[in-house]
């Protein structure tokens, strides 16, 4: 799965976790901000997504520190990914 | 559309709530966090404040057996699939049985006293004591109280195998009212007096319909309507026989269950049925067919599957 394909099948699954209401993943843009502003979240979904990236992806977020830069957008979220299984691999 | 024109009785064994479009409800961002339970109960409570003009109640009351059935379902199922790791906190803290009470709290901003009583069959009535004695402490107090059931799929499974649903179809409901000590122009009806009694000996059930009918200066031919839970569930033939042929055989009697199913806070929907069937002054022929005459005071009783009984005595305003 290539960057741009990884960031759709995102949107997807952020919509299907998070339950966003009247959201279709062409409303998120891969830059936008998903706290506060953007998508509006909070601090429950974080750790709705923290359990999404481990279950869905496999990846583990090891220190909390960084969860304010992982999870400022979808594309950030998809090079956090990308680099984390290229470390691994 | 009226609602009480609109009643119907229901077929097969297992009834669902009619829900309306959330949406145009409750904000989109906030939906999506309620289950279908929370949605009913926060729908109703809103509903329930515009009709009495009242916008921060002195307290909220709420009822519930089951409590938040679908998010403690997820959640258990999701401990069991990922062996008790990687648990998502939303099923968690929704999954609690005063989340309904406490979602109307944040939505309404209100600080005050909030209580959830999980009493099974009594906890309607339970939380209706809660607020006779708050407004005994408080006459200026306007008090949200109601109560919230859900079925959901497992739920209905599993206790259909208990044999619950034998006798009378499975159901579920949400409803909330405004109480108050000084009757207002929109006040559905006065709730005169309440009577729970738990697995009842000989006579119990009588002496309590005697006594509440005393304390409120009735005697037996004063109740226009009585309103029963009953059932084809042979256990509470009795008792149901008893009231309805000895203490009330003049009285015209209507039974509740076949419009809202069995669930442990049905007695809410009778209060709802008997309060709107006062204020309209107009009795629905499937309750009683062709009523005619004064319709002033109506008394519910009710029997939970595991024997909770209850009398609730409502007169008109």
């Amino acid at each position: 799965m290539n960057r741009e394909q990884l960031i759709e099948d995102l949107k997807g699954q952020i919509i299907e976790q998070l339950n966003l209401q009247q959201v279709t993943p062409a409303d998120i843009k891969a830059d936008d901000p998903l706290f506060n502003e953007g998508l509006g979240l909070d601090s429950i979904d974080a750790l709705e997504l923290i359990v999404l990236l481990q279950q869905k992806y496999s990846v583990k977020l090891a220190n909390a520190e960084d969860g304010p830069k992982v999870f400022q957008s979808v594309g950030s979220i998809a090079d956090f990914i990308i680099a984390t299984k290229a470390e691994k691999s | 559309m009226d609602p009480l024109t609109g009643l119907k009785a229901l077929s097969g064994n297992r009834f669902t709530c009619e829900e309306p479009d959330y949406m145009q409800l409750i904000e989109p961002k906030l939906i999506r966090r309620m289950s279908r339970i929370i949605r009913m109960g926060v729908a109703t409570a809103m509903d329930a404040l515009e009709q009495a003009g009242v916008k921060d109640p002195s307290a909220i009351i709420t009822g519930t057996a089951y409590g938040c059935l679908e998010d403690t379902g997820i959640f258990l199922q999701r401990m069991v699939e990922n062996k008790e790791e990687m648990l998502t906190p939303t099923a968690f803290i929704q999954s609690t049985h005063n989340t309904v009470g406490a979602q109307v709290a944040l939505l309404l901003k209100c600080h005050s006293y909030n209580n959830t009583y999980v009493q099974r069959g009594h906890s309607f009535e339970t939380a209706l004591l809660d607020t006779m004695l708050l407004l005994g402490e408080n006459p200026a107090a306007s008090v949200l109280v109601g109560s919230a059931d859900e079925t959901t799929n497992q739920s209905f499974v599993l206790l259909e195998r208990f044999g619950l649903f034998r006798h009378q179809a499975s159901g579920e409901g949400a409803c909330y009212f405004v109480a108050g000590v000084s009757p207002a122009a929109g006040s559905l009806a006065k709730m005169a007096g309440l009577k729970t009694i738990f697995q009842p000996g000989d006579h119990a059930v009588e002496k309590a319909v005697h006594s509440l009918l005393s304390q409120n200066g009735m005697k037996p031919a004063d109740i226009h309507i009585l309103l029963t839970g009953r059932t084809n569930e042979p256990s509470t033939a009795t008792y149901y026989g008893m009231v309805e042929k000895t203490i009330f055989p003049l009285t015209p009697a209507g039974q509740f269950k076949s419009l809202c199913g069995e669930y442990p806070t049905a007695s809410a929907f009778a209060f709802w049925l008997a309060a709107k069937i006062l204020k309209q002054q107009s009795v629905p022929s499937i309750i009683c067919p062709s009523f005619t005459g004064q319709l002033k005071n109506i008394l519910i009783y009710n029997i939970d599957t595991a024997g909770y009984h209850s009398l609730m005595l409502l007169t008109a305003c």
